[in-house]
């Protein structure tokens, strides 16, 4: 009996030695439950109200800080002096946070030139750049066009657009349209310098934005080959972009080129461009200097603490799950995603990095589907106005989690940068640059394949 | 042979796996009562749509008439007709979605606060208002509280002796703009207009383009119902009740806050039970098939958050000061609403409805 022991112990001895010398494996992307596409952060909801739901894991005190920032977000602001809210404009693109980002969506261009822009502007520039490496400002304007003023002021210039609709086929000779955009300007209230540039952006959705914020910036820059060592046409180039707090140039992160570096600036951004509302880290007005600015000498028109719980809410908005992710058609999308190489920079999987102060976001396989830097993206969509590092032809890879909710949500299919794809389809024909072999390669789909990829799309 | 206690344990490993091969593979998911959608669309949606046009019509004869007269009697008819057409705003508020939020219509309806120096700058101008000056209009301006507050003044007493003309030609042209897009809400619902949202409601999981199935509209019902209990509870009165600023309040001129609150709860009710005043086949008998006891728990809660609000006597910008513990019974009540409607209906319905 004994002996039988003192043979059993060795084996138990021998295996317990052997486990530990194995490595620990790293976990592949199909070792996580893809439906989750924010981690512990998802929510199961695909309402009108899915972009707007609240991280399921959030301790009591912090859903206190989303709920203030939540009513903040929605808040309208007036004309000073008011009793509540003032601050708006002089000059302004929209009069809250929410009246852009519409149910914390996506924005489009207007439907018809009888519409004005609200959920989209127009960033200008000249040739050159401001003192800390970003776009150079246009004299009297400044680094956007504010079409929209106080009452009895100066509003910078109306903006109508038109369109240049094409047709073009696919290899199996279905035919599809594209319509390019043109901007004019008019009702401007002093010349434009003849050399500016425009870019026009739609408001991007704002969920999920904490989650991404959270991604270690070695993981964005293992990603990255400006250089395309490894010859697969892609390059993949980090925006290096101002910190305002820090002073001092960081990875960027956020925006139509990465040209953001945080969540906080890019709210106190808005708050100062888009509506006139000072804070502590823009404390001018965004036409200081111009013939509108009022020259009241006023305090910052947002507090701080209500700019950090803005900033904090966007920060602790989920990501909606999948739909029909296992459905058959779906799963052949996705086949043809991957094989169409738009996964290349479209990465499904990022991971969160370890963070002991805020536990809800911490080490999370997500599923945003971007790598969160630079591309070119070819000349038609090129907006040819660089941003930090970001040349006219390159833009961040957009995530694309949620996407298949727009239209119930935002009630309409543009997407791009200037919302000129009015399909998941058109979206997917105007990439080019190093974008353009997997286009060809969706040209060259069928009908059933081509179905499929945009039945993938409509999951995430 | 065969021992016998393994014949005994073979016996029983052959009766459990018969009585295992009797048990149904799946639960069966049965088709919820496919009129909930329809009639929600037509006894709810559409008929509130539709009453609320026909009393932001009433609003601008009565204004218009009000301008002629300059009697206080009618001036009084105006402050009712704003105040019936809010009720119907508000019973509307329980469904915030479709074409009153993708077509960004509730804010150019419902947005506060309001501009007023802007308001002041506007009627001390010599702008025309035509349709066109209205339209441009920031959303502050216009819509509800704008209009509430040229009707009844900032103290709320304002007689028809205060008026200018200058107001009055700035109220007919507002109560026009409302009255215009109280219209396209309830045309944009209506199914005989193209591209309705009625159609893409009631035909959720079949041809709908935006509800690819049955539940996402159920879903859609129920997430609306609790976002409207969160907005009560969480927005309307926290604000001001939190920051004991009376000036934070929705509707102050006309003193008609609980009033609103009230209507909203209500509009939880009505999408419930499929009524606004025709009564139709709702929520409630989806719900009664698999769980009474659910259907009376939210009937219960819908009741106690009304109960509650009735508690609170005062305007609501006095109550925040002389009624706390109503308040915050009241907000208590609506949250429970609210929980039980996102957690248990909201469960049912994703177990029940494919």
């Amino acid at each position: 009996m004994r002996k039988y022991f003192f043979i059993v112990s060795i084996i138990v001895i021998f295996i317990a030695v052997a486990q530990s010398c194995r490595k620990p494996e790293l976990r592949e992307e199909e070792d996580y439950n893809e439906w989750l596409s924010g981690g512990i952060q998802t929510v199961f909801d695909e309402s009108a109200g899915a972009f707007s739901a609240m991280f399921p894991m959030l301790s009591g005190d912090k859903s206190q800080v989303h709920g203030l920032g939540d009513a903040q977000f929605e808040a309208t602001f007036v004309s000073a002096p008011a009793p509540v809210r003032p601050g708006l404009g002089p000059v302004f693109n929209n009069v809250s946070c929410s009246s852009c980002h519409i149910a914390d969506g996506r924005g489009r261009p207007p439907f018809s030139a009888a519409e004005q822009l609200s959920s989209m502007l127009i960033r200008v520039s000249i040739p050159g750049s401001n003192e800390y490496g970003g776009p150079n400002p246009v004299p009297g304007f400044g680094g956007q066009l504010q079409q929209r003023a106080t009452f009895g002021t100066h509003s910078e210039a109306d903006v109508q657009i038109s369109y240049n609709e094409s047709t073009y086929g696919f290899a199996d000779g279905e035919t599809y349209n594209l319509r390019e955009p043109q901007y004019n300007l008019i009702n401007v209230y002093i010349p434009l310098p003849g050399n500016f540039m425009l870019s026009p952006r739609v408001a991007p959705p704002v969920f999920g934005l904490g989650l991404l914020e959270a991604i270690d910036e070695a993981n964005i820059l293992k990603n990255a080959d400006e250089q395309d060592a490894n010859g697969d046409g892609i390059s993949g180039k980090p925006n290096y972009v101002w910190d305002a707090v820090k002073q001092q140039t960081v990875l960027g992160r956020f925006g139509w080129k990465a040209n953001n570096p945080n969540l906080l600036q890019q709210t106190a951004g808005a708050y100062s461009e888009d509506m006139g509302i000072t804070s502590f880290i823009f404390p001018k007005e965004s036409c200081d200097g111009q013939m509108q600015d009022d020259n009241r000498n006023d305090d910052v028109e947002i507090s701080d603490s209500l700019l950090h719980a803005v900033a904090f809410y966007i920060r602790t908005l989920a990501v909606p799950a999948r739909r029909n992710a296992d459905d058959q058609q779906v799963l052949m999308g996705k086949k043809l995603f991957k094989q169409a190489q738009c996964s290349s920079c479209h990465i499904p999987m990022m991971k969160t990095k370890a963070d002991v102060a805020f536990p809800e976001i911490s080490n999370q396989a997500i599923f945003p589907y971007t790598d969160m830097l630079l591309h070119d993206m070819g000349n038609d969509l090129a907006d040819n106005r660089p941003d930090f590092l970001a040349t006219g032809n390159e833009w961040r890879t957009s995530p694309l989690w949620g996407i298949g909710l727009t239209n119930k949500i935002n009630g309409h299919n543009n997407y791009l940068h200037d919302g000129r794809a009015r399909s998941l389809m058109e979206a997917v024909m105007w990439h080019g640059g190093e974008a353009e072999q997997s286009k060809n390669a969706v040209k060259n789909f069928s009908k059933t394949e081509r179905d499929a990829l945009i039945k993938f799309l409509e999951s995430l | 042979m065969v021992h016998p206690k393994i014949k005994i344990e073979l016996f029983l490993v052959c009766f459990l796996a018969v009585i295992n091969g009797c048990k149904k593979d799946k639960e069966e998911i049965i088709t919820p009562n496919p009129e909930v959608l329809s009639s929600f669309s037509l006894n709810v949606a559409q008929a509130t749509y539709n009453d609320l046009n026909s009393k932001t019509n009433l609003l601008y004869n009565s204004i218009q008439q009000f301008n002629t007269s300059n009697t206080n009697a009618d001036l009084n008819t105006c402050k009712q007709n704003w105040k019936n057409s809010r009720a119907a705003w508000e019973q509307s508020e329980g469904f915030l979605f479709g074409p009153v939020s993708t077509e960004n219509i509730d804010p150019r309806i419902d947005t506060w606060p309001v501009n007023y120096t802007d308001l002041d700058s506007i009627l001390n101008s010599s702008a025309v208002f035509t349709e066109g000056f209205i339209d441009n209009l920031e959303d502050a301006l216009r819509g509800f509280h704008p209009v509430e507050y040229l009707l009844y003044g900032s103290n709320g007493n304002k007689v028809a002796a205060d008026f200018t003309q200058r107001q009055k030609d700035f109220l007919i042209a507002l109560a026009n703009n409302l009255k215009k897009l109280t219209a396209q809400v309830a045309d944009q619902w209506n199914p005989l207009t193209t591209n309705n949202y009625h159609n893409q409601f009631v035909n959720a999981g079949q041809s709908s383009s935006v509800y690819t199935t049955k539940r996402a509209a159920f879903e859609e019902l129920v997430s609306a119902m609790a976002g409207i209990c969160d907005e009560v509870a969480n927005g309307k009165m926290e604000e001001p009740f939190v920051n004991q600023d009376p000036s934070l309040e929705e509707s102050p001129f006309s003193k008609n806050s609980i009033v609103d609150f009230t209507n909203n709860i209500k509009s939880v009710e009505n999408v419930y039970s499929g009524k606004y005043s025709a009564d139709g086949i709702g929520m409630e008998d989806f719900v009664k098939q698999y769980n009474l006891s659910l259907d009376g728990t939210i009937k219960q809660k819908i009741a106690n958050a009304i109960a509650a609000l009735g508690n609170i006597t005062d305007p609501f910008g006095a109550a925040i000061f002389s009624q706390p513990v109503q308040i915050t019974n009241a907000q208590n009540a609506i949250k429970e609403l609210k929980a039980v409607l996102e957690n248990d209906l909201m469960s049912l319905v994703q177990q029940k409805i494919n």
